[in-house]
């Protein structure tokens, strides 16, 4: 019962930061842009998250912070790849090039750590006082994964509901056709990538202050990809892409459970490997799809 | 103004931009930055021993970018150099470690056997992208991540040195006798390499009927379909020999300065090689200089710290914003549509 209990518990930690920043990028992405910025953007959301937060000595300083940051940095990638009509995978990689050294680099300078900083502060656990029985990993999960399905429900509606979701989905499918009809293409990317920006931040958090209570270099170590990963996996749709975070999730607390408990029949590192192979399989199982359904 | 005075100023820069904003936001930040930039000098070409480190940066950064050359001027996107890095160095360390034999013989062996590996490891995202429509972006980036646990397996697992107890897992090194260069990378052997690889990607780029038809493809394949070209089989093609160099690359890194196969051992140089890439103006020369100029920052990242106490990860900073700016305001390198 214990294995199974933190096995939940590492696999929503885990998942967490994946979905709210793959639900986030879903907006990006059917907008047109291929956001490999977003990588970057949850570094720069955890740092700010434990250096706001430990300055100001409130959480929700921190979180706050890590938000506009991320949204000032989503404003300048915008008038590269829109305004300046910079290529988005190369300008994307350069904005996780920037946050990778700019996090360490601000860490030094103000702080004076290398490596990682502790976090004075960490995102509350709101259900406390279940100490056995079944439920009782509900007591180690963040305030963000308790309020992850409602935010996921809340993307769903605004991508698939909404008048802005049905505005993004055009530009992102033919940005032409969705200039023709009235939509002023360059504004609807911006009003993406915005919200792509406060997904990256509070995933950043989660992964810093809610999950931790620490920041190091480097400390997405590409969770960032595999949130993209997840979109496609996902066939860029909330609910599929929430269900794809949460496998990635799976995947994540069976590689590190099995470190613990290894009895070897399976190298742990193909464990790790399967969801960037699956995310492989399914990328090539739908664009097949697509290019049949476009012959006919 | 000529052509190529355009092109260097186009280029040049972004490159000169990046660093005096760094240089401004490293004084704003309370640092010495005349130092600093003393430093990154001194650390790239003018200290003892420096240059020899900015050609050993140069050399791997070079090869992968003039692949990912090769398939850019096909259209194809190709970013996943990271990958294709680390499994030529898996077949160099293979071969170096497994197959006896007189080095004159396993030298050359180990070395194609690099170019093989990484050609394959990218050729499976060419396959998929030409059988399936994969995107090659996507394709590519997961293979890096699938590289990395598989060369974490290798060097855990079947190839592991028991005598290593430290933090990173490696191989055994392979016999000095197949070693092109000692610690430091750089020796006229090792430099022989590359200069014929430069040749022969120039070669192929600019004097054979591939070069030529690729950069058609690129800039229309619709066009090129219809004059009779193969464009499947030379997308192909494209990815073998981008894969092919990044492979060679990894060959050298193993059989030059590493003698082993390190997990790790480079983790952003695929990335910084494509920014070569873009920065060199996808063509030979540029390359060159733009290989020499981040291998240079390389080897300032790993010399500042002795004499600036500005954090090197300022230097990341820099390239990051040189590439973050260098595609701006090109209207033809923009991809319109991503799946």
């Amino acid at each position: 019962m214990e294995l199974l209990d933190q096995f939940v518990v590492t696999m929503l930690r885990s998942s967490t930061p994946i979905i709210l920043a793959a639900v986030a990028g879903l907006f990006a992405i059917r907008a047109g842009v291929f956001h490999l910025g977003m990588e970057g953007l949850m570094l720069a959301g955890a740092f700010t998250a434990v250096a706001a937060g430990t300055a100001a000595g409130s959480v929700w300083v921190g979180l706050a912070s890590a938000v506009a940051v991320c949204l000032v940095l989503s404003v300048l990638y915008w008038i590269l790849i829109d305004r300046l009509r910079a290529d988005t995978v190369i300008a994307g990689l350069g904005l996780t090039a920037i946050c990778v050294g700019g996090t360490a680099f601000l860490m030094q300078a103000i702080f004076s750590q290398r490596g990682s900083m502790q976090s004075s502060v960490h995102l509350p656990r709101p259900v406390r006082g279940i100490d056995s029985g079944l439920l009782s990993f509900v007591s180690e999960l963040s305030v963000l994964t308790w309020v992850l399905p409602v935010l996921v429900l809340m993307c769903w509606i605004l991508l698939t509901r909404s008048r802005l979701g049905l505005q993004i989905a055009a530009v992102g499918e033919y940005p032409y056709g969705a200039e023709a009809s009235g939509v002023n293409q360059s504004r609807i990317r911006l009003y993406a990538v915005l919200v792509t920006g406060v997904g990256c931040a509070l995933a950043g958090a989660q992964l810093s202050v809610g999950d931790l209570s620490a920041f190091s270099e480097n400390m997405t170590n590409g969770r960032g990809f595999v949130a993209l990963a997840a979109m496609l996996f996902g066939a860029r749709s909330p609910l599929y892409t929430a269900l794809a975070g949460l496998f990635f999730g799976f995947a994540d607390a069976f590689g590190i459970l099995m470190q613990i408990h290894a009895d070897g029949t399976v190298p742990l590192q193909f464990v790790l490997m399967a969801p960037f192979i699956v995310t492989i399989a399914i990328v090539c199982l739908s664009s097949s799809i697509g290019r049949r359904q476009r012959r006919c | 103004m000529n052509a190529v005075g355009m092109n260097i100023l186009r280029f040049g820069t972004p490159v000169v931009a990046a660093f005096l904003l760094c240089g401004l936001f490293f004084a704003v930040a309370g640092y010495d930055v005349w130092e600093a930039m003393l430093g990154i000098l001194e650390g790239a070409v003018t200290g003892p021993g420096s240059f020899r480190q900015t050609l050993r940066w140069s050399i791997p950064m070079v090869l992968i970018a003039l692949g990912f050359m090769i398939s850019f001027r096909t259209g194809e996107f190709n970013i996943g150099g990271q990958g294709q890095l680390m499994l030529g160095g898996l077949g160099a360390v293979t071969v170096g470690l497994l197959v006896p034999g007189p080095a004159t013989l396993i030298l050359p062996l180990a070395i194609f056997a690099g170019i093989c590996a990484g050609g394959l490891w990218s050729a499976i995202a060419g396959f998929l992208k030409l059988r399936y429509g994969a995107d090659e972006v996507i394709t590519t980036l997961m293979l890096n991540f699938i590289a990395v646990g598989f060369i974490q397996w290798v060097t855990v697992g079947p190839l592991k040195d028991e005598a290593v107890r430290g933090e990173t897992a490696s191989t055994k090194r392979v016999d000095e006798t197949l070693r092109l260069t000692g610690g430091d990378g750089v020796s006229p052997a090792m430099l022989c390499v590359a200069a014929l690889a430069i040749l022969a990607a120039w070669l192929i780029a600019e004097r054979t009927p591939f070069g030529l038809k690729s950069r058609l493809v690129g800039a229309n394949a619709l066009a090129a379909l219809w004059q009779g070209i193969p464009v499947q089989r030379l997308r192909l093609w494209a990815y073998l020999l981008a894969g092919g160099f990044a492979g060679l690359a990894g060959a050298l890194e193993v059989l030059g300065p590493n003698g082993r196969l390190v997990t790790n051992a480079t983790p952003t140089i695929g990335f910084t090689a494509i920014v070569v890439s873009i920065v060199g103006m996808s063509n030979v020369p540029g390359i060159i200089l733009a290989a020499l100029l981040f291998g240079g920052l390389q080897a300032a990242i790993l010399f500042l710290p002795i004499v600036s106490d500005l954090p090197n990860s300022g230097l990341r900073i820099v390239e990051g914003l040189i590439a973050a700016i260098v595609t701006a305001r090109f209207v033809h390198l923009r991809r319109q549509k991503r799946p």
